[in-house]
């Protein structure tokens, strides 16, 4: 199944590597990463949210992505940090029932956060994403106030590594602000999103993720074929985060 | 700038003074088997890493690792280049404890980088 969907994302020849019993498990040691890895410029990543199987009481997307990259819950809503949240919407009218939807960063073509960002520390990568160079950040929060789609925290705690968290994701420093990084360290390894990989694997089946700009990525197909719409769109900040059923 | 200059000087005296006088204390570790062939008498003394060779030349290494690790760090965070063997997240492979190695010699020579709250690095 990973090498399905690999292939799908045009991520293919990672895993040729070991032969692959079942999920996780190799006949050979589980293949080291390559030497080195670049990112391709001309990609364009991005996701397709299915509304319609996104049930109101799943959190496997906002599970997994916690532990994939350490982000802790402090249970103090106003200072806790999401990568990802779960969204209700309600119809006012009562005349259709109330929709719930992951929200999270839309990779925005035009990125309001970077263009405010007084250190250069929010820029985007060649394949679009867009990133927080923790290591320039100085929390002015700027970005946080210039996102409209409240994708972004500020760290106001300490935290640690948890008991078996993964080592190869930072933890955080306080005082920088954070958000999704569409798993950058996943991508460059091969690997789709923690949260797209929860989905379809534990949850329902709604996320999809790929390249926009092969014609060939199944998202790309599905985006073309399906009416699909993305989050504000009249802001004209071309969010890569589509969705199905909204 | 210039009341700054005994202090240095001050602080480098203690240095050597120290470092003299420190060595056959942290020897007391039985992993200070410290630097065959090291340069300066005394110093720090520093867990032995595994492998044959650091991913540069040692002395490239003592002299340049600091500005090595933030010029890779703009490389693959802003650029997106990954060099399994080269990143910060693999020294600890071969260095396998920071406390007695990096943190050894850093409190040595008194810096105290800021990296580790954020990196994992045991
Ligand atoms: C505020 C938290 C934070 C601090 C402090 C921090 N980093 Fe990072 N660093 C990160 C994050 C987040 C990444 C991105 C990880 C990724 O994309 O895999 C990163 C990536 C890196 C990388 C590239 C990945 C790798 O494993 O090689 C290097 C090198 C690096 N940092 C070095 C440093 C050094 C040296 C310092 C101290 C001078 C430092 N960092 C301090 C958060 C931090
Ligand atoms: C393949 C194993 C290996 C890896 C990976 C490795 N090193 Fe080394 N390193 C060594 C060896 C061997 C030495 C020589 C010192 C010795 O004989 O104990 C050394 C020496 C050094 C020295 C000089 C110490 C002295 O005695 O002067 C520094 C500084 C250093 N390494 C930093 C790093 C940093 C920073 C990284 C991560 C980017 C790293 N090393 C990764 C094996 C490694
Ligand atoms: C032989 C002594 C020595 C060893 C061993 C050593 N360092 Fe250093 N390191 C230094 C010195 C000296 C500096 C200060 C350089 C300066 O301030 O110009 C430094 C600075 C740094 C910096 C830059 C800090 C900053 O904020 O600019 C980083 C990062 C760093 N070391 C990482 C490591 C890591 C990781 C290891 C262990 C794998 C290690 N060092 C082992 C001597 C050492």
């Amino acid at each position: 199944m990973t090498m399905d969907r690999r292939t799908v994302l045009g991520l293919g020849g990672a895993v040729a590597a070991g032969s692959l019993l079942a999920p996780g498990v190799y006949l050979v040691a589980a293949p080291k990463p390559p030497a080195r890895t670049e990112v391709k410029a001309g990609r364009r990543w991005a996701m397709l949210i299915d509304v319609n199987r996104c049930s109101p009481d799943c959190r496997a997307c906002t599970q997994a992505c916690r532990t994939e990259n350490n982000v802790p819950l402090f249970g103090d809503p106003e200072r806790d940090i999401h990568w990802i949240r779960k969204v209700e919407i309600r119809d006012k009218s009562h005349k259709r029932p109330s929709i719930t939807l992951p929200v999270l960063c839309n990779h925005c073509e035009h990125p309001p956060c970077k263009h405010v960002c007084p250190t250069a520390a929010t820029f985007q990568r060649q394949d679009g994403l867009v990133l927080v160079d923790m290591h320039r950040c100085i929390g002015c929060r700027y970005c946080i106030i210039a996102c409209p789609y409240k994708a972004r925290s500020l760290v106001y705690h300490e935290t640690h590594l948890p008991e078996g968290g993964n080592p190869k994701v930072p933890i955080r420093g306080k005082g920088v602000v954070e958000k999704c990084t569409f798993c950058v360290h996943r991508l460059d390894a091969g690997e789709e999103p923690a949260c797209v990989e929860a989905c379809n694997r534990d949850g329902d089946k709604g996320m999809i993720f790929g390249d926009l700009n092969d014609p060939e990525s199944t998202i790309a197909k599905r985006v073309l074929e399906a009416k699909t719409t993305t989050i504000r769109p009249d802001l004209g900040l071309g969010p890569q985060v589509y969705y199905k059923g909204l | 700038m210039a009341w700054f200059r005994p202090v240095v000087v001050a602080m480098a005296l203690l240095a050597v003074l120290f470092g003299g006088a420190g060595g056959p204390e942290a020897g007391a570790s039985s992993l200070g088997s410290g630097p065959p062939g090291g340069g300066s008498q005394g110093g720090p003394q520093l867990a032995k890493a595994k492998g044959d060779a650091c991913v540069k030349d040692r002395a490239w290494m003592r002299r340049n690792h600091m500005d090595f690790l933030k010029h890779r760090r703009d490389e693959t965070v802003r650029e997106g280049i990954r060099i399994r063997d080269e990143s910060l997240l693999n020294c600890q492979s071969c260095h396998t404890s920071r406390t007695e190695f990096c943190d050894r010699c850093h409190s040595f020579v008194g810096v105290q980088p800021d990296c580790f709250h954020c990196h994992n690095y045991k």
